[in-house]
């Protein structure tokens, strides 16, 4: 009989209290609303981009960031030199005739290139190592966090001073020598996430269909793993940045040529009783990185991991 | 507590082991030739042979780890850490030399640090919000984001070029007056400020975020409930607890109190362990490098078991 066929899309509701009308956000949904809550971290991250725009696109259009024709003087700002070329020499020159801004940015892409790739090699050091660790367990596990141990005692600025020293530098010595001594935090992170995720029902779920632990490992307890891992990498590229400018302001690191915001410092040290402003710029961009890469952690740490929020100090 | 103790020290053998390890590889490894700087002309060879003899260049790799790793246990002889090959002295000579003045200002500045960090924190924690809280805030905040490099750097020049009111390196003015307590700290104001600022900074928003976790226990409300005064709860009750996790940067603070700050003892040039490593490195000084790097590992480890012991004095709940 026609009229008692039951259509689902004519049936109405008539008490809507019952449905539960709130939007399903899914779970990036939810972070990126948390990490736009956070303004410094939102700061941070446009002064991030910012920067790395001004890096690649400054000395592009700078050129030869040495002037032609200096005139041995301080010369003041300009975007467009005389002869009509841009050159965006915004802080002016120096008495040597270099484009203060143009050198700047072009050290800023520096630093942070060999941030970006020495968080890259703790990163994938780090995943290796603590992924290795907390699937194991048992003695493996054991073995590996006594080699962190190690690791942790070592003088980490001193080891990458005198593997940076002997070994000459580079900007790839310099990346190598920030990379493997950096991984130890990375290593504990992952493990610890792995060793409680082992014991998670779907994982143990996964093991009994048969899955790989390859399979297990990259599609089961990786990615869960990773919000800590992107916050710590994103506090990884500050204490980078940092530790790069620090071996090349004591002159161990990079050379004049192709400068950093640490080689930048060495070379205005020199000049300090005269001219004290050279060393302004690159410390104040150093600071900049520092202080956004911190809020961006911070941020992506609410964001991503909400649970840590009041674990970490 | 004597048997943990003995426990921990066990425990740590097998770390220094692996220090050793790596600062033994470190040289090893380095391309290069350690006596580079004596083959000259004016160099007989038969000299260059005794020299490797005595160095031990000329053995194979385990054999020189052994040698070198039984020599640096006998600490009783004065060259058990080998021979510095630019000072052409016992290494340990140089190092007993130059601790104490790593000493003063690594101990100057964590002693700032504890008396000025403390309160800070705490007045942060307890006026959450205000503007005190404000200011120790963004005082922690960019204080944490400045290198000390850089901010050795800014004072070196407001204090010593600008201003000149203090010394811009070494540690005495002249021989004359070496030694004299005022003028040591006078030298000292420039240094120990840019170390303690930083760590200051660091501190205080580690104490900060401790005393508010704190005063949100249950305990802190059962004390203001029962009719405490807001002192004897903020005091007694919360700042004792809430150091008990300071103890663990104090433990990380302690290393270097012996391996000392290398590059801001090399601005000042302060004649300490950090630049005397920092020199070490130039010249390839590779005994001098491999004790740094040992004393290095053993201060780390010495101070995480200090600081596990004082977290086992400190808090009741924790019994080894």
């Amino acid at each position: 009989m026609a009229d008692t066929t039951y259509d689902v899309r004519q049936v109405q509701f008539e008490d809507t209290d019952d449905i539960d009308r709130t939007e399903v956000r899914s779970y990036w949904t939810l972070a990126r609303q948390r990490f736009v809550r956070h303004r410094l971290a939102v700061l941070g991250a446009i002064t991030l981009v910012f920067l790395i725009i001004a890096a690649v696109v400054v000395p592009f259009i700078a050129g030869d960031t040495l002037r032609v024709s200096a005139s041995r003087s301080f010369a003041p700002a300009e975007i467009v030199n005389a002869d009509g070329e841009l050159t965006l020499a915004l802080l002016g020159y120096t008495r040597v005739g270099y484009n203060l801004f143009g050198q700047l940015m072009a050290a800023t892409g520096t630093s942070l290139m060999i941030a970006f790739a020495a968080v890259l090699i703790i990163v994938l050091i780090g995943i290796t190592v603590g992924a290795i660790a907390g699937f194991a367990g048992g003695w493996v596990d054991n073995l590996l966090m006594r080699v962190v141990d190690v690791a942790l005692a070592l003088p980490g600025l001193f080891i990458i001073i005198a593997f940076v020293a002997f070994w000459g530098s580079s900007i790839f010595t310099i990346i190598l020598a920030i990379g493997i001594t950096g991984w130890t935090l990375a290593a504990r992170l992952v493990r610890a996430e792995f060793l409680s995720l082992r014991e998670a029902d779907y994982v143990q779920a996964a093991r009994a269909l048969g899955a790989s632990p390859r399979r297990i490992i990259l599609r089961h307890m990786l990615p869960p793993a990773l919000a800590p891992i992107i916050v710590a990498a994103s506090l990884g590229v500050a204490d980078s940045v940092v530790l790069e400018a620090a071996l090349s302001f004591i002159g161990f690191g990079i050379s004049a040529d192709q400068a950093s915001l640490g080689t930048l410092l060495n070379v205005a040290f020199e000049y300090l009783n005269r001219e004290p402003y050279l060393v302004l710029f690159p410390s104040v961009v150093l600071i900049l990185i520092v202080l956004a890469a911190n809020f961006l952690g911070d941020g992506m740490r609410d964001a991503l991991d909400p649970r840590q929020r009041v674990a970490q100090k | 507590m004597l048997s943990y103790f003995i426990r921990r020290v066990i425990l740590s053998i097998p770390i220094l082991l692996g220090v050793a390890v790596i600062s033994f590889l470190l040289v090893y490894l380095a391309p290069g030739d350690p006596l580079s700087q004596f083959r000259v002309p004016n160099v007989r060879p038969e000299v260059l042979e005794r020299l490797e003899q005595i160095y031990g260049f000329n053995k194979p790799l385990h054999e020189q780890f052994f040698g070198w790793i039984t020599n640096y246990v006998q600490i009783w002889n004065v060259d058990a850490w080998g021979i510095s090959i630019t000072h052409r002295r016992p290494v340990l000579e140089l190092i007993a030399e130059r601790m104490p003045a790593t000493f003063l200002l690594m101990g100057t500045s964590l002693a700032l640090t504890i008396i000025i960090a403390i309160p800070l924190g705490m007045l942060a924690a307890i006026k959450q919000y205000s503007i005190a809280d404000k200011i120790v805030t963004t005082f922690a905040t960019i204080g944490y984001a400045m290198p000390s490099f850089v901010l050795g750097t800014y004072l070196l020049y407001i204090g010593a070029i600008w201003t000149g009111w203090f010394p811009f390196r070494g540690m005495t003015s002249s021989l004359r007056v070496a030694g004299d307590p005022l003028d040591i700290a006078w030298h000292l104001v420039l240094p120990v400020s840019s170390l303690a600022i930083q760590s200051i900074a660091g501190w205080s928003r580690y104490i900060r975020a401790t005393m508010l976790e704190v005063l949100n226990q249950d305990y802190i409300r059962t004390a203001r409930a029962k009719g405490l005064g807001s002192n004897r709860v903020n005091f007694r009750h919360a700042l004792r607890n809430a150091l008990i996790p300071v103890i663990t940067l104090f433990g990380l603070s302690l290393p270097a109190l012996l391996g000392g700050a290398v590059i801001t003892e090399g601005i000042f040039s302060w004649p300490g362990l950090g630049s005397f490593g920092l020199q070490a490195v130039g010249q390839r000084d590779y005994p001098v490098i491999m004790a740094f790097v040992l004393l290095g590992g053993i201060a780390v480890v010495v101070g995480n078991l200090i600081a596990d012991i004082l977290y086992g004095v400190v808090d009741p709940r924790i019994k080894y």
